[in-house]
């Protein structure tokens, strides 16, 4: 990592031509493989700075012939060096992103700031540099300033460039790549940051169990230290279903959901996990109204599928206890019921269902969450896509009614203020995918609750599957390599600069390289990300390790 | 002046002049040499100039000898050293020096016939040659029915050795890089150059 005092004079070219809408070129003066694509550029241009990325680079020659003869095995070695730095060159293509009159503070974020959006282009010849370490600070922020947390480092010389969490908790934000590109240890880097950054609480959807208690890294059977370990006193690991453990461990407590908190809709997201038919809507409007919204559950539970008696005529008639009996009664096609009866006794049997729990574990949640702490529900053994539609969703919706809820409070009685909280969703697109995300909570909360101070974090490796709504919302966005085009194609939705940066995307180093675009970034960047490693940790927490405050241990006894 | 004299003007222009001299003067003057022609009266400007070619006309004699079945040594020795007719050589304009100030720009006014004529020596060529200062390569470029190449290669290996000579190696790079600068869109010229300037060998110390 360099330090903010670096002065490296090299210029690597020169401005030949462009505009803002073709991208600058920039004549390069120095060996092609000394740049990337994908390099931040500096363009000094009389008393302003341009700020860009190196989108391509293009070989040229003067005249084709130059290029089409190898001139090295018809001229001395000399001459030939000579003539193909004449003749023979490179072109790099430059995105301009930001401009800044020099010696101007400047802070994107704060309007009338010096930096600004990029609105003219540089001169003819101006010199191009790479960006030096307080280049990047200036745009990116200085880690030592509160709120900027280092996500990565400039691939080239390895310049530490920040994220604000001021922003990135203002609006939803997504971390994708294929399987393998790094993306839990990215999720696990961000959240720590969001953790001890404590601006924000998170609740963090864990399907694979993986972020709360110590892991193993799959390929190089490392340890990986989980949240809950490293802020024992601020993140509470939370197991589906009474008595589950995770990895053998047990955690601060369980979800047990109450039968009455299961609504119509928790169902109807189901349609295509449970192969539900056209008429579910119809059966469960009838159910409530038969029942009432909060007992429906329990008592289509209790009813006997296929129970018969037979009349004083000796015919054979549904049960009054069978579903049959019940939608004859509420003139709902006795089929129909029985489907829906049949197909739900999969939510009926799950385990962490039950009708009356030992505690209110959601309102527990909720808690924890409005006291400022981190919640990690691991799903244990429940990994099946039914038991996490259903609960992510359940609880996000209970999560959504309170923040709205306080949120509306605090706007009108000048009440305090709710606490920002982050809901990170892993496997993102099997709740946000088309046909689901607008009966979901969370297309709702991707969409507006940053009014209501609720703001997603979505985790996945196929965005292509995700909701266009929901993705053109997404203000951060994280992406490590993707090779489909679509995939592509979904994560660089909505930006102006998305023809360039496509290709950027699919050359990314399989792991440890991500690209950094979006409303919550000042200049789209690709950086070789932080590392979840021993000295990340004597970074973030520095001496104090894994020790917990007095008042912390306090906190956690209740005082 | 400790320089050699090559000969005397015959014609001369802004651009260029031909210069007269005897057979037996004919070792001292070579293709692609500086020449000076220094000024006719005091306060003048001194002309320096390319040769760009040299040639030998026939006369009556000559005609009539190649004919003829045997010459004898002494014929050939006599036609050779008595001829009334001179070797003529051409040189092409590169600059002039008035008031101890080199220019690479064409002379004011031509010099005047029978103006004698010079070869440079290395300090001459040193000091109309210095590094990073080519602006005569443009005469030579846009001069019509001259071998650019072969000039541009003979000139080279002159003044190279004169700056190597005087501790600056670096002179011969500059130098390739301007032509290679002036012609790189001009492929069939620069090829002609460089081709030459390859058979000079005057890079194979550097392969």
């Amino acid at each position: 990592m360099n330090e903010l005092s670096d002065h490296s004079p090299a210029y690597i070219g020169y401005i030949v031509g462009g505009g803002l809408k073709e991208n600058l070129r920039v004549r390069l003066t120095i060996p092609p493989q000394q740049v990337q694509e994908g390099g931040f550029v500096v363009i000094e241009s009389g008393e302003w700075l341009f700020y860009g990325l190196v989108t391509d680079l293009q070989l040229g020659s003067t005249d084709p012939r130059f290029a089409d003869e190898q001139s090295e095995q018809r001229f001395p070695k000399g001459i030939a060096e000579m003539l193909h730095g004449q003749t023979l060159y490179t072109n790099l293509v430059v995105l301009p992103a930001l401009m800044l009159r020099a010696g101007l503070e400047s802070d994107i974020s704060q309007p009338g700031s010096g930096i600004l959006p990029v609105k003219s282009v540089p001169s003819h010849h101006a010199n191009v540099r790479m960006a030096r370490a307080q280049d990047v600070a200036e745009i990116f922020g200085n880690p030592q300033d509160g709120g900027k947390f280092i996500i990565g480092y400039t691939r080239e010389q390895g310049h530490a460039v920040c994220i604000d969490l001021d922003r990135f908790i203002q609006r939803s934000s997504g971390i994708f790549g294929a399987t393998g590109t790094g993306k839990s240890f990215l999720t696990r880097i961000i959240l720590s940051g969001l953790i001890q950054y404590n601006k924000a609480s998170v609740m963090l959807f864990d399907m694979h169990n993986e972020y709360g208690f110590d892991d193993t890294e799959s390929d190089s059977n490392k340890g990986i230290p989980g949240l809950r370990t490293k802020f024992s006193g601020k993140v509470r690991v939370v197991a589906l279903g009474r008595g589950s453990t995770i990895r053998g461990q047990n955690p601060d407590f369980h979800l047990e959901l109450g039968e009455k908190d299961i609504q119509p809709e928790d169902i109807e997201l189901l349609t295509r996990e449970l192969n539900l038919k056209e008429t579910t809507p119809g059966t469960l409007d009838a159910l409530v109204k038969s029942f009432s919204k909060e007992s429906w559950f329990t008592q289509f539970k209790k009813l006997k599928h296929g129970a018969t008696i037979q009349d004083e005529t000796g015919k054979t008639i549904p049960a009054p206890d069978s579903v049959a009996a019940w939608a004859n009664e509420n003139g709902i096609h006795p089929a129909a019921a029985e489907g829906l009866h049949s197909k739900l006794n999969r939510v009926f049997n799950r385990a962490y269902i039950a009708e009356n729990p030992a505690a209110d574990t959601l309102e527990e949640i909720i808690k924890t969450l409005d006291a400022g702490r981190h919640v990690i529900l691991s799903f244990g053994e429940y990994e099946s896509d039914l038991d996490y539609l259903l609960v992510t969703n359940l609880l996000t919706r209970r999560i959504r009614s309170r923040w709205e809820e306080r949120t509306n409070q605090y706007r009108s009685k000048k009440q305090h203020e709710p606490r920002p909280l982050v809901i990170a969703v892993e496997e993102a697109h099997k709740i946000l995918n088309r046909e689901m995300a607008s009966q979901t909570t969370f297309s709702m909360i991707a969409r507006e609750m940053r009014k209501y101070y609720v703001t997603l974090l979505i985790i996945d490796q196929r965005p292509s599957q995700i909701y266009d709504e929901v993705m053109s919302q997404l203000g951060t966005r994280i992406s490590g390599w993707l090779g489909d085009d679509s995939d592509i194609q979904s994560v660089l939705s909505g930006l102006a600069e998305k023809d360039a940066l496509r290709g950027m995307l699919s050359r990314l180093q399989a792991k440890e390289e991500v690209l950094l675009i979006g409303w919550g970034i000042p200049m789209p960047i690709p950086v070789r990300s932080r590392r979840y490693d021993d000295q990340f940790w004597q970074e973030i927490l520095g001496s104090q390790g894994n020790s917990r405050t007095e008042k912390e241990i306090l906190s956690d006894l209740g005082y | 002046m400790n320089h050699i004299e090559i000969g005397r003007l015959l014609r001369s222009g802004t651009r260029g002049c031909v210069v007269g001299c005897r057979v037996t003067d004919i070792s001292a003057p070579s293709f692609g040499g500086l020449v000076l022609i220094p000024p006719a009266m005091d306060g003048g400007i001194s002309i320096y100039g390319i040769i760009y070619d040299i040639h030998i006309d026939d006369d009556g004699l000559v005609r009539q000898l190649v004919t003829a079945d045997s010459v004898s040594e002494e014929v050939i020795l006599d036609n050779r050293i008595n001829r009334n007719v001179p070797l003529e050589i051409s040189v092409l304009f590169a600059g002039y020096e008035h008031d101890r100030k080199i220019s690479h720009m064409l002379p004011p006014r031509p010099p005047l016939t029978l103006d004698r004529i010079f070869l440079c020596s290395d300090e001459d060529l040193i000091r109309f040659t210095p590094v990073s200062a080519f602006g005569y390569f443009r005469h030579i470029l846009r001069a019509e029915e001259i071998p650019v190449a072969d000039v541009f290669a003979a000139h080279l290996r002159q003044v190279s050795r004169a700056h190597f000579s005087s501790g600056n190696p670096g002179w011969l790079d500059s130098a390739s890089k301007e032509i290679i600068t002036m012609l790189r869109d001009d492929y069939p010229l620069l090829m002609d150059v460089l081709g030459a300037i390859t058979d000079t060998r005057l890079f194979e110390n550097q392969s």
